[in-house]
């Protein structure tokens, strides 16, 4: 794919990733900045794009693995910080931190169940049920097999269950 | 908004799709990323071995170049041979040292230069001896001298018919009427005067060096140039 081509198609990507982007971070400047990193990434090492394979996926494979790199081995530095021992759970499915300030606030209570679930579960609902994405795809971004995506997700959707009934019972 | 318990999978896949709102990227996240598309100015791609290759070339140029041919001028070159010829007999004195005017016909003959005239020392200048010499494919004389202070002084003359000398190693000397304008050249730490007589090339030389020597040095020129001429043996 020539370098305009690639480029012309990757700008086409732009929305959904900064969507990607702001519930991963839930904080728009760092959603800017995951974004416009993610898309240096892309630029820089588009050479080893193969052609013919799904540049959407491609990119947000980059998103969530810029997002793992730095964002959340920023949250387990700043947990260490305190003493020095990770106040975060298991490393596989923790829970999603605490909103920080500046995070951008959750208007319903999907919104909230969803900011409540673990970045992995979050990840596979976002790019399976709202970006539509095949779960080929999915597996791709995430780096796992298909079946494992598939268990996810319905993991996901009873979590997602269990959290909406607990809001409409407060 | 009411949440059924237990709603279904697809129910559940269709509320996310509808009720979560979706973040549209800002115009100055587009704005940046469309700056980061655009082509970089990368260097073509023919400068970086070009400038490999320049750098490569340079340092073999200064390693070699020492050992590389340099254009020297022919009376430079003349000026060296009878510089070593000078150095040769300060460290080991002259090989056929003669007394003038008792040797001048054997020197003669041997060098192929005749002297009408010739300055044998004075007050100032020891005259030492003279020998006949070969420098450069030349035959030619040399003339040894010592001043007060211990410093040799070499005069040679060669036959080199046209010996180019430029202006700019000219140096103007007065001493009363006498006008002259012979050249000053400096090799290895020492100072050759050269001038030209006919078809002669003439040269004296001495480690007078500094400024201090300079002036002496100039006044030991004019008495060798007044007192001594040279000509081609017939």
């Amino acid at each position: 794919m020539a370098s305009d081509d690639f480029q012309r198609a990757a700008l086409e990507h732009l929305d959904a990733l900064y969507n990607f982007a702001m519930y991963l971070t839930r904080n728009p400047p760092e959603a800017d900045d995951l974004v416009q990193e993610t898309y240096l990434r892309a630029f820089r090492f588009s050479h080893r794009f193969q052609p013919g394979t799904h540049l959407r996926a491609w990119l947000f494979q980059i998103l969530r693995n810029t997002f793992l790199t730095f964002y959340r081995l920023r949250e387990r530095e700043s947990a260490l910080a305190e003493d020095g021992v990770p106040t975060w759970d298991v490393p596989m499915f923790h829970d999603a931190p605490e909103e920080s300030s500046g995070a951008v606030e959750a208007h319903t209570d999907l919104e909230r169940a969803l900011r409540r679930l673990p970045e992995e579960f979050r990840t596979v609902l976002l790019l399976a049920e709202v970006e539509g994405m095949a779960l080929e795809d999915v597996a791709r971004v995430l780096a796992c097999p298909v079946g494992t995506v598939k268990s996810r997700i319905f993991r996901a959707k009873e979590r997602l269950r269990g959290l909406l009934g607990d809001y409409k019972k407060e | 908004m009411t949440t059924p318990p237990y709603e279904s999978d697809e129910t559940l896949g269709a509320r996310l799709r509808a009720e979560l709102s979706r973040h549209a990227a800002p115009a100055h996240v587009r704005a940046a990323v469309a700056r980061a598309s655009a082509p970089a100015r990368r260097p073509t791609p023919w400068l970086a071995p070009v400038l490999a290759a320049a750098a490569t070339a340079l340092v073999l140029g200064l390693v070699f170049m020492p050992m590389l041919p340099r254009f020297v001028h022919p009376t430079e070159q003349l000026v060296r041979s009878v510089v070593a010829e000078h150095t040769r007999t300060l460290m080991w004195g002259s090989r056929h040292s003669q007394v003038i005017p008792a040797a001048l016909p054997w020197l003669t003959q041997e060098s192929g230069i005749g002297l009408r005239q010739v300055f044998a020392g004075d007050d100032t200048l020891v005259f030492l001896g003279a020998e006949p010499v070969y420098l450069d494919d030349r035959r030619g004389m040399a003339l040894y001298y010592r001043d007060g202070d211990g410093h040799l002084l070499t005069y040679v003359v060669l036959p080199f018919p046209g010996m180019a000398i430029l202006d700019r190693w000219r140096v103007p000397i007065e001493r009363g009427q006498s006008r002259y304008r012979p050249a000053l050249l400096r090799d290895e730490g020492f100072s050759t005067w050269v001038w030209r007589q006919g078809d002669l090339a003439c040269f004296l030389v001495s480690d007078m060096v500094s400024a201090e020597d300079a002036e002496r040095f100039k006044d030991y020129f004019v008495r060798v140039r007044r007192a001594t001429d040279p000509v081609p043996a017939q």
